[in-house]
């Protein structure tokens, strides 16, 4: 099987981290946890994307981070909230996906298609 | 546990010390140890573990741009330039400095005893030519020791010369063994700074007493007494010293604006002065001010009010540094 192209991934790592934190604030590892488990394993996000991603959305304005110890372990984390203008991001993301999706979705074969293709080249 | 954080840090280590960057180290070791912790609660060895870990870290180029250090990420071949000393030499350094430590203080005490011989001959009466061998001969033997000990020490010189750097681990092992010294040196260091100021009561005490022992005068030996005993105390300051400055100076290896330097050397930050001329004076003070006292009390014989000179110059250097110190 194809592992996952990182080049295309990477303009949705932002949609991703946005979706899991629509749900609740969350923290690094446990983002990186659901996002292996919904994906069934099939894209692990690296530590360092993550991290990239939580600086540049915080910078922006899209999720702010707080520190907490909400599982009462008595270890401290940094958790992230989604702010208004972070849920704005993650709808024109969404939409922008749909569009890509249907604009490429065009030029790409069906499974049983293939064969057909290739005798006609 | 211990090779990701060994692997963290050394990912970190030429990075700038900055808010930004520990933050993200801070950050990026929350990630690694839940997900380390929950590898090994699933049943996964330490190996595998730490192997997972690692793999699904990342590169450090993605966050570079974040932090606002592109440029050094990017400059990190220069850094790498920096000759990384390992942990057997590290050992092996360390090991060389507690010899040459020790060589370099049986030198100066052979030095401060050499003219006891002269004294011993004066009082018993008899010939002088032995107390001039005996002279000769412990600064011979000085400086055999002196020249000895710096030839051994020289292989590290490079350690002055090129741009060193050590990893976390071997940092780390260095600060463990500074920290188990500390007791040592302090006890050491005090001992040997007692013998030198009770120096002179044994010398007193004979001198009041007026004792002679079998016929001769026990006065003439006073001052014998009195060198063996600042010889140890100077031996034992010079041995505990040298040694400690050997853990020091590994510690100061690394560059202390990155996050390796971080490690250690912001508690020991080189002295800087605010000029060219300032650092020259600092420099030769001690050197200067012990001269102007041996050639006070060589001149004078006064050398029970010369010792005056150190707690004044004591002062003179605080005051000094307090004014030329870059703040």
């Amino acid at each position: 099987m194809n592992s996952i192209s990182s080049d295309v991934i990477r303009g949705y790592n932002d949609t991703i981290i946005l979706f899991l934190l629509l749900q609740h604030p969350s923290y690094g590892y446990e983002i990186s946890k659901h996002i292996k488990t919904l994906t069934d394993e099939k894209y692990i996000i690296k530590e360092t994307t993550l991290y990239s991603a939580f600086t540049r959305m915080e910078k922006n304005g899209y999720i702010e981070s707080f520190s907490s110890d909400k599982e009462g372990s008595g270890k401290r984390r940094t958790y992230y909230r989604i702010t208004d203008s972070g849920r704005e991001y993650y709808k024109t993301k969404c939409s922008e996906w749909n569009l890509t999706k249907e604009v490429i979705e065009n030029f790409i074969l069906k499974e049983d298609d293939y064969g057909s293709n290739q005798e006609l080249s | 546990m211990e090779a990701i954080r060994n692997y963290l840090e050394t990912m970190f280590a030429n990075l700038p010390n900055t808010p930004e960057v520990l933050r993200a180290k801070n950050e990026l070791w929350q990630m690694m140890e839940d997900k380390y912790n929950e590898l090994i609660a699933d049943g996964k060895s330490d190996n595998e573990a730490v192997g997972t870990v690692i793999a699904e870290f990342g590169n450090l180029d993605e966050i570079s741009e974040d932090l606002g250090i592109g440029s050094f990420v990017k400059s990190k071949s220069q850094d790498s330039l920096r000759r990384n000393i390992t942990m057997e030499e590290a050992k092996s350094y360390l090991h060389d400095s507690s010899k040459y430590a020790y060589r370099l203080a049986l030198g100066v005490l052979l030095c401060i005893i050499s003219p006891t011989g002269a004294i011993i001959c004066d009082a018993l009466d008899t010939s002088y030519i032995f107390g001039l061998l005996f002279l000769m001969g412990s600064i011979a033997a000085a400086v055999i020791m002196f020249v000895y000990s710096s030839i051994t020490m020289h292989h590290w010189d490079f350690l002055k010369n090129e741009l060193c750097s050590t990893d976390f681990a071997t940092t780390n092992y260095v600060n463990d063994q500074k920290e188990r010294y500390c007791t040592t040196y302090a006890l050491l260091m005090t001992v040997g700074i007692i013998l030198c100021v009770v120096s002179f009561v044994p010398a007193a005490i004979i001198d009041e007493l007026d004792i002679s022992f079998r016929g001769f005068d026990m006065d003439d030996m006073s001052g014998m007494l009195l060198l063996v005993i600042v010889a140890i105390g100077v031996f034992i300051i010079i041995l505990s010293y040298s040694t400690n400055s050997s853990y020091d100076h590994l510690l100061k290896l690394n560059n202390a604006s990155t996050v390796a330097g971080n490690y250690v050397s912001s508690q020991h930050p080189e002295t800087k002065y605010i000029s060219p001329t300032a650092a020259t004076i600092m420099s030769v003070y001690w050197q200067t001010v012990t001269c102007i006292y041996l050639i006070w009390s060589f001149l004078s014989f006064g050398w029970w009010y010369t010792w005056i000179i150190w707690p004044i110059a004591g002062i003179i250097s605080s005051v000094l540094n307090g004014a030329f110190k870059k703040h």
